[in-house]
C-alpha cells in the first residue's frame, strides 16, 4: 500500500529528530562525512557546517561566561592544534571554534571534556548557553549573585532528557540587577534579581521572570511572566516554561517556532497559565509566584552600569577587560590572558555579550600593570561598552547564512568612531552590526543597528546595509533607511555629528532620537 | 520633516538606480486585465491553457484534495458543462500540457479521471447554474442537441434570453449518445447532466428535423437561430464491387444502432472496420469492441488502417486495451475493391502502402500504394468509420459563412462541429459557449461578459497542504472490469475509489498558486533557495521580457555580485510554500490566480490591497 500522506505535517527536521539519532564522533571521522540527518543531530553536539565546505564550527558552553584558567588553556590548545588557531567570543558568552575538519571533532570533544568543558547543547533546539552579567559576581549594584543559579539552571536543563528536543532553541538569561545588562528583554527566558522589603522589615530577594523576548527575523519585546518568584523555585520556574515551550511551540514552521511566537499568540496570561499547570504537575507549589507589582528597594542602578572602567567590585578588587576586535582572538593571546588571570586574577576569566574578555579580581595596585600586559597583547582596555566596542557578529567570514562581510563594515566603521572628536559622547553610543536578519549581533536595540542585505543594481547587486537608529532593549530601533556599504561610514559620521549638536544632557543617542521624535 | 538625523542624511544626497522590480501581474490583488495576467496564467497553469474550456483544473483538484467533490463539479459544471461525461470521454489535451509530465516523475496528473472522481463523489445532483442577467425577452433557436448545442443553450439561458432546442431525434446528447459507445459512457451520466441544463428553463422540441426550408421559418420566428448541427454525415469512400452505391456501414451508424440495441447477433462473422482519424479511430475502436461480443468465438475483428500505429489517433492506452481485447490491426493498408458472393459481401481487397515523407510541420506523413501488393481479407461486414462531414445545406441557399460564429445573415450564427467539421467534445463546448457569446453581443448589441484575471492574495503562510513527497507519488490506476465481465453494455472504466481519488489529486502541483518575490523587500539572503526542494527559486542576473512585460528568458548569475534578483521559477515550483516561510523579510508572497468571467457592470477597477 502507499504511504499515506498525513493531513498535520511537522518540518521534516523534526521527523529527524524525533528519531533519536546518536551520533558517533569516531565514526564520522573515519568515514570523512556526515549525513544529512547527521549534520542536523551534529548541533545538539555544538557542531555546525562552516562557509568554508569541509569545515566546521564548535560552540563551547560556558554557562554565565566564565571559564577558569586551565579550560581557557585548554581551548587555547585546541584551537592551536585543530583551529588555525583563531577563536571568537559571541554575544552570548560563548567560545567558537571554526576550521574544525571532521576527524577532528572526537579529539577536540574529548579534550574539552577532561576539563568538564562540553559542545553538547551549543547548538540544537534546546537550551542553549545560560548568559548571564559579566560581573554578577561583584557587582556594586547586583540583588544576588546570579551565577550560581545560571550555572544551576544550564546543569538542570542540560540534564532533562525530555527537554532535548524543543520545537527550537531556547534562551535564557541572568541580570543581577533592573539594569539589565544581560538584555532580559530579547530572551526566552529573562532572569532578573530583585530586592524588596518583606514583611518583617527584611530585605528580601528573589528574580523576576520575563519570557517570550527575542530578536531574529521577528523581534519581540519580553513580557513579565512572573514579578517575583523565590530564588530557589528558579530552576523549576525554567524547566516550566521550556516545557511550554516544548508543548506549544510550533512544529512545522521553524521560523515561527521560538517561545516569543507562543507567547505572541497565546498571550502571557495564557502562558502564565500552562506554566503553573506544569509546575503543578511536577508537585512544585505555585502560590509564591507573584504577579502583582511591588516597589524595589536596593542601591539605585545607573542606567548602563558597565559603562563603569576598570569597575571596583563589592571585594574591593577591580575587574580589568580587554577589548577583543571582532570577538576574535588568537589561541596565544587567549593563553596569555589565561595567564594573567592567574598571575594577577582570580584564576578565571569571563566572556561578556560584547565578545569581550574580562579578568576580575585584581589588586587595585596591579590594575595598570595588567592593563599593560593587555595592551601589550594589542587589545584596549578602556572603551567598553561604548562607542568603539562595536560588535559585528562573523559575517560571511564563517557562517552559511550571513549576507554581508560584517568584518569589513567594522573596519569601517571604527575609522569613523575612532575619531577625536567622538571622545565626549564614546559611551553615548552603542553599535552593532549583523550580517542577516537572524541579529547575532541585535542590531535592532543599539543605538545604531546595521543588518546586512544586498542591493539590485542596474545588472548584479553589491552589499547593503539596513540602517536603524535609536533603539533600546524595549524600544527597538527604526529604520532609516538602506544603504551601500560603502555609503555607511559616511552616515555613521553624519549621524554622529548630528547628535554631538544636537545632544541635551546626558542623554544617549537613542534617547536624543526618541527625544526629537523620529517621525517628525 | 524635523527629524535633524533624517535630515542630516537626506543631506548627504544618497540614492541609487536599480534594476526595475518586474512582476508578474499587473495588479497585486484584485483583476488583471492585460496581457500580461492572461500570460502568466497560461503559463503557470499549462493544463488550464491546453483545455479548449479553459477549465480551472488545479482548483478544482485542489478541491477533490480537500474532500469537497461538489465544489470540484461545480468548476467543471461552469467551464466545461459536462463534467461526468468529459471525466471518461474527453480528449484531455490537458494532460499533455501538465507540468508532471514535464518533470517525468510518473507522467502526468490523471485530470480527467479526477473530474470524473468530482462526479462520481459528489453528494448532490447537478443543478443549473445561476444566470448571470434578467429575462432579456429575446427568444433563441439552437438547432441541434449535442454537446455544443446544448451548451450553447445553457449559456444564453443564462444570459437572460428565451431558448428552443430543435433536436431531430428523440434524445439529447448528439455524439455522447450516438458516436460513444455505452460502455464508455453509459446513456444515464449523459442524462443527468443534460437535465441540469434543461431544467435552466430551456424548451426542446424533438423529432424536429431542420432542413433549409424549416430554417428560413426559424429565422423569421426568433431572434436568433444558433446552427450546432455537428457534422454527421460519413465521409464518402467508394468501394467498386459494393452494391449500394459502394459504401460500407459508416462507423457512426454503426454505433447508433448498437448503442440502440438494433444490430443483432454476427456469429463467426468476420468485420473489418476501416479508418484512422481522430474521432473515427475512437468510433472504430468501440465498434470493433462491441462487435467481438456480437461475432462470437469464431468471428475476427481487424482494423485496418492506411497508415503505422504512430500515426493512428488512438493514444497509446486504447491500442493496449484493444490488442487486449483480441482486436488486430492492420497497418499500410488501403481498400481497393469488394468482392461479392452470391449477393453477400465476400472478402474485400487492400492495397499495401509505404510511407512517405512528411509535407509539412505537424502533419501525417504521405502515403505510396506499392504495386502488386494486393491481397484480399475475409469480410462478412465492412464499417467504414473515416470520419463524418458536415451537412451544409441545412442553411438556406442565400446563407454562408463568414467568419468565426457568424454568417452573411445577421441573426444566424453557428458553432460545434457544425462550424468546422469533426472534432472532440471539449472543444464542442468551448465553440458553444462563444457562439452563445457571440448571439448575446448580437442581441444585447454589447459584449456583456468579460474574462479576466482574479488575483488573490491568499494568507495561509504559505501552506496550500503540498509537500515534496506528494509529487513521488505514485499515480493510482483507474479499476477496470474484469475481461470476462465485459458485455459490451456495463460500463469498463470503473472510476478510482476515495483513497485512489485522494492520491491522483494529492499529486497535482496546484499550478494556480502563484509565489512571487517582491525584489524591493528581497535582502538576498539566500535562505529560500536553501530550503528551496528542487530549482525552483535561482539567482539570475538578467531577465529578458516581452512586449507585455512576460519574461521569456533568463540569464543565470553563480556569484552575489552578479545576482540582480533572487527569481521563483514558476515552472519548478512545487507549491510547498517553504520559500515563503523562511523568508525574513516578508518578500514573497502567495497569490492565486483564477480565470474569471464576469459581467462587465461588476467588473471594478483594479484593488491593490496588500502591496508592501
Amino acid at each position: 500500500m502507499q504511504w499515506k500522506l498525513e493531513a498535520k505535517r511537522r518540518s521534516e527536521d523534526e521527523i529527524v529528530k524525533e528519531q533519536g539519532l546518536v551520533i558517533d564522533y569516531d565514526e564520522i571521522a573515519r568515514k570523512g562525512a556526515m549525513t544529512r540527518e547527521e549534520k542536523l543531530i551534529s548541533k545538539w553536539f555544538g557542531i555546525y557546517g562552516s562557509r568554508q565546505p569541509g569545515n566546521h564550527m564548535a560552540r563551547i558552553v560556558i554557562p554565565g561566561g566564565q571559564l577558569t584558567s586551565s579550560q581557557a588553556r585548554m581551548i587555547s590548545k585546541i584551537s592551536e592544534d585543530y583551529c588555525q588557531g583563531i577563536l571568537s567570543v559571541t554575544t552570548r558568552q560563548s567560545i567558537q571554534l571554526h576550521w574544525l575538519k571532521l576527524p577532528a571533532l572526537p579529539d577536540m570533544m574529548r579534550k574539552l571534556n577532561e576539563e568538564y568543558l562540553t559542545t553538547f547543547h551549543g547548538c540544537g533546539d534546546v537550551n542553549r548557553n545560560v548568559a548571564a552579567c559579566p560581573l554578577a559576581e561583584t557587582c556594586n549594584y547586583r540583588r544576588v549573585n546570579v551565577l550560581p543559579y545560571a550555572k544551576e539552571v544550564a546543569k538542570f536543563l542540560a540534564d532533562a532528557r525530555d527537554l532535548d528536543n524543543l520545537p527550537r532553541k531556547f534562551k535564557i538569561t541572568f541580570s543581577g540587577c533592573g539594569a539589565g545588562c544581560a538584555q532580559p528583554f530579547i530572551n526566552c527566558i529573562g532572569v532578573v534579581a530583585v530586592v524588596r522589603k518583606a514583611a518583617n522589615g527584611e530585605d528580601e530577594t528573589g528574580f523576576r521572570i520575563i519570557i517570550g523576548g527575542g530578536m531574529g527575523w521577528k523581534a519581540f519585546v519580553g513580557q513579565e511572566l512572573f514579578s517575583f518568584i523565590p530564588k530557589e523555585k528558579i530552576t523549576r520556574v525554567c524547566r516550566a516554561v521550556a516545557i511550554l515551550f516544548r508543548d506549544h511551540g510550533d512544529r512545522f514552521d521553524r521560523t515561527k517556532a521560538r517561545l516569543k511566537f507562543v507567547v505572541h499568540n497565546y498571550g502571557i496570561d495564557k502562558c502564565r497559565e500552562i506554566v503553573i499547570d506544569a509546575l503543578e504537575n511536577e508537585g512544585i507549589g505555585t502560590d509564591d509566584l507573584e504577579t502583582n507589582a511591588f516597589e524595589e528597594c536596593g542601591t539605585p542602578f545607573p542606567n548602563r552600569p558597565l559603562l563603569e572602567q576598570d569597575p571596583v567590585g563589592t571585594d574591593g578588587k577591580v575587574t580589568v577587560r580587554a577589548m577583543i576586535p571582532k570577538g576574535e582572538l588568537t589561541h596565544q593571546q587567549f593563553k596569555r590572558l589565561a595567564e594573567l588571570s592567574e598571575i594577577f586574577g582570580n584564576k578565571r576569566i569571563y566572556t561578556t555579550n560584547r565578545q569581550n574578555i574580562e579578568i576580575h579580581g585584581v589588586l587595585p595596585q596591579k590594575v595598570q600593570e595588567v592593563k599593560t600586559e593587555i595592551e601589550n597583547l594589542g587589545f584596549a582596555t578602556d572603551g567598553h561598552f561604548g562607542i568603539r566596542d562595536v560588535v559585528p557578529c562573523v559575517g560571511t567570514t564563517y557562517c552559511p547564512k550571513a549576507v554581508s562581510r560584517t568584518h569589513d563594515l567594522y573596519d569601517l566603521v571604527m575609522d569613523v568612531v575612532k575619531q577625536k572628536k567622538y571622545d565626549a559622547i564614546w559611551d553615548k553610543v552603542i553599535i552593532n552590526i549583523t550580517g542577516c536578519p537572524n541579529s547575532c549581533s541585535p542590531y535592532r536595540i543599539s543605538d545604531l543597528g546595521f543588518r546586512g542585505m544586498r542591493i539590485r543594481e542596474g545588472l548584479g547587486s553589491v552589499e547593503a546595509y539596513e540602517v536603524l537608529i535609536g533603539g533600546t532593549e524595549i524600544d527597538f530601533g527604526k529604520k532609516l533607511g538602506e544603504f551601500k556599504k560603502e555609503d555607511c561610514p559616511q552616515i555613521v559620521e553624519k549621524l554622529l555629528d548630528t547628535y554631538v549638536e544636537v545632544r541635551q544632557g546626558d542623554e544617549t543617542l537613542a534617547e536624543c532620537i526618541k527625544r526629537v521624535g523620529f517621525e517628525s | 520633516m524635523n527629524n535633524p538625523f533624517k535630515k542630516a542624511v537626506d543631506s548627504l544626497n544618497i540614492s541609487y538606480e536599480m534594476a526595475p522590480n518586474p512582476q508578474e501581474f499587473s495588479v497585486f490583488t484584485g483583476e488583471g486585465k492585460t496581457n500580461l495576467d492572461l500570460k502568466t496564467l497560461y503559463k503557470d497553469v499549462p493544463c488550464q491553457a491546453a483545455c479548449p474550456a479553459k477549465t480551472n483544473v488545479p482548483a478544482y483538484i485542489e478541491a477533490i484534495a480537500k474532500g469537497d467533490p461538489d465544489k470540484a463539479y461545480l468548476i467543471n459544471q461552469e467551464d466545461n458543462v459536462f463534467p461526468g461525461v468529459l471525466g471518461r470521454i474527453c480528449s484531455r489535451p490537458c494532460e499533455d500540457a501538465c507540468r508532471h509530465k514535464w518533470t517525468g516523475i510518473h507522467g502526468p496528473v490523471h485530470i480527467c479521471h479526477l473530474k470524473r472522481s468530482s462526479a462520481d463523489y459528489k453528494k448532490n445532483p447537478p443543478k443549473p447554474l445561476p444566470k448571470w442577467f434578467d429575462q432579456s425577452g429575446r427568444r433563441v433557436a439552437v438547432v441541434g442537441g449535442g454537446p455544443a448545442g446544448l451548451t450553447a443553450a445553457r449559456e444564453l439561458a443564462r444570459y437572460g434570453h428565451a431558448v428552443t432546442i430543435f433536436e431531430r431525434g428523440s434524445i439529447l446528447g448528439g455524439m455522447l449518445v450516438l458516436g460513444i459507445p455505452i460502455f464508455r459512457l453509459p446513456r444515464d451520466v449523459v442524462e443527468n447532466e443534460v437535465e441540469a441544463i434543461l431544467n435552466s428553463g430551456i424548451e426542446v422540441k424533438y423529432h424536429s428535423p431542420v432542413d433549409s426550408e424549416v430554417m428560413q421559418g426559424l429565422i423569421d420566428d426568433f431572434d436568433a437561430v444558433i446552427v450546432t448541427a455537428g457534422a454527421v454525415a460519413p465521409a464518402n469512400l467508394k468501394l467498386s464491387g459494393l452494391p449500394d452505391d459502394g459504401h460500407g456501414i459508416p462507423g457512426l451508424e454503426f454505433m447508433r444502432q448498437y448503442n440502440f440495441g438494433e444490430i443483432g447477433e454476427m456469429p463467426g462473422q468476420h468485420v473489418i472496420i476501416v479508418g484512422g482519424g481522430f474521432t473515427a479511430v475512437d468510433c472504430a475502436r468501440s465498434c470493433a469492441r462491441a462487435a467481438k461480443r456480437l461475432v462470437g468465438a469464431d468471428g475476427t475483428v481487424t482494423i485496418m488502417y492506411r497508415r503505422t500505429e504512430a500515426q493512428m489517433s488512438a493514444d497509446n492506452d486504447e491500442i493496449v486495451q484493444m490488442n487486449g481485447e483480441g482486436i488486430e490491426v492492420e497497418t499500410l493498408v488501403s481498400p481497393v475493391s469488394a468482392i461479392m458472393e452470391a449477393g453477400r459481401l465476400k472478402s474485400v481487397r487492400f492495397l499495401r502502402n509505404a510511407l512517405g515523407d512528411i509535407t509539412h510541420d505537424g502533419g501525417k506523413p504521405k502515403i505510396h500504394p506499392i504495386k502488386d501488393s494486393e491481397f484480399d481479407m475475409p469480410c462478412d461486414t465492412l464499417v467504414v468509420a473515416i470520419g463524418q462531414v458536415r451537412t451544409l445545406n441545412i442553411l438556406p441557399a442565400d446563407i454562408t459563412i463568414t467568419e468565426d460564429h457568424q454568417t452573411n445573415h445577421e441573426k444566424v450564427f453557428i458553432a460545434g462541429d457544425f462550424r468546422y467539421g469533426s472534432f472532440d467534445v471539449i472543444t464542442a463546448v468551448e465553440d458553444g459557449k462563444q457562439g452563445a457569446k457571440a448571439v448575446d453581443t448580437f442581441l444585447s448589441g454589447q459584449e456583456r461578459m468579460k474574462t479576466h484575471v482574479g488575483v488573490e492574495l491568499i494568507d495561509t503562510n504559505g501552506e496550500t497542504g503540498r509537500v515534496r513527497d506528494h509529487d513521488l507519488q505514485k499515480p493510482t490506476d483507474m479499476r477496470t472490469l474484469p475481461l470476462l465481465e465485459r458485455d459490451g453494455i456495463a460500463e469498463v472504466e470503473l472510476g478510482y475509489d476515495e483513497d485512489g481519488t485522494h492520491t491522483a489529486a494529492t499529486r497535482c502541483y496546484y499550478c494556480h498558486y502563484k509565489f512571487e518575490i517582491d525584489q524591493d523587500k528581497c535582502i538576498h539572503c539566500d535562505w529560500c533557495i536553501e530550503v528551496a526542494p528542487r530549482d525552483c527559486i535561482k539567482r539570475v542576473s538578467r531577465l529578458f521580457h516581452d512586449e507585455d512585460g512576460a519574461v521569456t528568458t533568463d540569464i543565470k548569475a553563480n556569484l552575489a555580485a552578479e545576482t540582480t534578483y533572487i527569481w521563483i521559477d514558476s515552472n519548478e515550483c512545487i507549491r510547498c510554500g517553504k520559500c515563503l516561510r523562511v523568508c525574513p523579510t516578508d518578500a514573497i508572497s502567495m497569490r492565486k490566480m483564477s480565470l474569471n468571467n464576469c459581467a462587465l457592470s461588476e467588473l471594478k477597477d483594479s484593488i491593490v490591497v496588500a502591496k508592501n
